[in-house]
Formats: C-alpha cells, sequence, structure tokens
C-alpha cells in the first residue's frame, strides 16, 4: 500500500473510531438520564448497547493509533488523535442538534488551534530524537 | 456550568493526567529485557501500570457522568484541557521540554476552555 493511502486510512479509522466513542459515550449517558451517584443510575447505563460502542470504540482507535505511530510521524499522529474534536462537533450539532454560543464557537476554534501547535510541537521534538 | 458538572470535570482531569503519568511511569521503568514480550510482562508486574489501568478504568464511568449534564459538544471541547495538564505534569515530573510552541498551544487551548466553559 502506498505511504499516502496508509496515511489517510489509518488518520480517518482513528477520527471514525474516536468519533464513535464519544457518540457512544453520549447516547448511554443520554439512556441513564442526569448523573446520580445511585447503583441505579449504573445499572441504567451498563445494561443498554451503546456502552458497549464506547468500548469497541476504544479498541478501535488502540488499535489504529499503535498502527500509525510504528509508520506515521508523531506530529500529525497526535493531530489526528485530538482532532477528532472536529468531527465530534459536527456530529453533535447535526446529530444530536448541539449549538454553541458565538464565543464558544470562538473558543472551539482556539482549541484546535492549540492542538494544531502541539502538534507542530510533537513533530519538532521528534526531529531533535532522529537528529 | 453547574457546581456537580465542576466537580465530575476536575476529577476527570485529574484522573487523565494521574493515569497518563502512571502509564509513562510504567513504560519508561528500566526492565533491561530483551525481547518485547518480556517487557511487557515485566510492565504488567508494576505498580505505575496498575495506578494508570485503574485511573482509566474510573475516568470512564466519570466521563459518562460529565456527558449526563452537559452537551457533548460543550464537553469534548472542555475535556481539551486534559492535553493542557498532560503537558504540565510531563514538564513537572519528567522534565519534557517545553517549548514555544508547545506553550502557544498550551495557552490556546486554556483560552478556548475559559471561553467554553463560560458560556456553559
Amino acid at each position: 500500500m502506498k505511504k499516502l493511502q496508509f496515511y489517510i486510512l489509518g488518520f480517518s479509522a482513528l477520527m471514525l473510531c474516536d468519533t464513535l466513542t464519544q457518540i457512544s459515550f453520549k447516547l448511554a449517558s443520554n439512556h441513564g438520564g442526569e448523573f446520580a451517584m445511585q447503583l441505579e443510575w449504573f445499572l441504567s447505563i451498563f445494561s443498554q448497547p451503546w456502552i458497549y460502542g464506547a468500548v469497541l470504540g476504544y479498541l478501535g482507535s488502540f488499535i489504529a493509533w499503535m498502527t500509525l505511530l510504528k509508520h506515521a510521524p508523531v506530529g500529525p499522529a497526535f493531530a489526528a488523535s485530538h482532532l477528532e474534536v472536529v468531527l465530534v462537533l459536527i456530529v453533535s450539532a447535526v446529530y444530536f442538534g448541539d449549538r454553541l454560543a458565538p464565543m464558544q464557537i470562538v473558543g472551539a476554534l482556539l482549541i484546535v488551534l492549540g492542538i494544531v501547535c502541539l502538534s507542530f510541537s510533537e513533530a519538532e521534538h521528534e526531529n531533535d530524537e532522529v537528529h | 456550568m453547574s457546581s456537580i458538572a465542576i466537580l465530575i470535570w476536575v476529577i476527570n482531569v485529574t484522573l487523565d493526567t494521574v493515569g497518563h503519568v502512571a502509564l509513562k511511569f510504567a513504560a519508561v521503568s528500566d526492565s533491561k529485557e530483551s525481547t518485547e514480550l518480556a517487557r511487557w510482562k515485566f510492565m504488567l508486574g508494576s505498580f505505575p501500570l496498575w495506578v494508570g489501568i485503574v485511573c482509566f478504568c474510573l475516568e470512564f464511568v466519570v466521563w459518562l457522568a460529565f456527558l449526563s449534564v452537559l452537551s457533548l459538544s460543550q464537553g469534548v471541547l472542555l475535556g481539551a484541557i486534559n492535553m493542557v495538564s498532560i503537558v504540565i505534569a510531563g514538564r513537572l515530573v519528567f522534565k519534557e521540554k517545553l517549548d514555544r510552541m508547545r506553550l502557544l498551544g498550551m495557552a490556546l487551548i486554556t483560552v478556548g476552555v475559559i471561553f467554553v466553559g463560560i458560556y456553559a
């Protein structure tokens, strides 16, 4: 498989698995209602299938992450592992009807920019180690 | 943000940070094992690894509780602060480098999280 295809497939798989995990978490928590330190809350969460979707998503992310790290530069891999935020935001808006206040949208953009900066920093440190 | 949401958020950040630091301790411990399998066997017997695993298991439940009191979009954005706390912990515990780009990234994420949190 060509390098570019491997990266695209690997990064896409990682982002999709991370997004699946977060959506499953939200659907599972919706089922249990607002958090209460009671046995009933835990039982209602763990007695329906979405919680296992979150576990599957975690496993998929782990496999995709470990495969990517073996071949891909750490900077882009770090970004892909955290920029699932963008995909989750899109799904939350479309599927759950979440709406962010204008200042929260500014906050979201700053967070994404911050993740990109951390990714560049990771890539530079990797180069430090190589040379 | 309600006080219960803030409390759950702080617990989540703490568990995530301690979990990552513990796993890093386990990964860098000098096992002197030659094969990968032997290294994993050594790590499975290390206390920090289990501290990390327990933290992440607890975080699984805490994150569910967090998303039950906030929307998914706000939850994942506020959860981004974990990246900042882990970089700080890496600096304090493992003396990891803090270059300008990393500091800028941390500052941007922190300000972004404050914006999201204030209006949550």
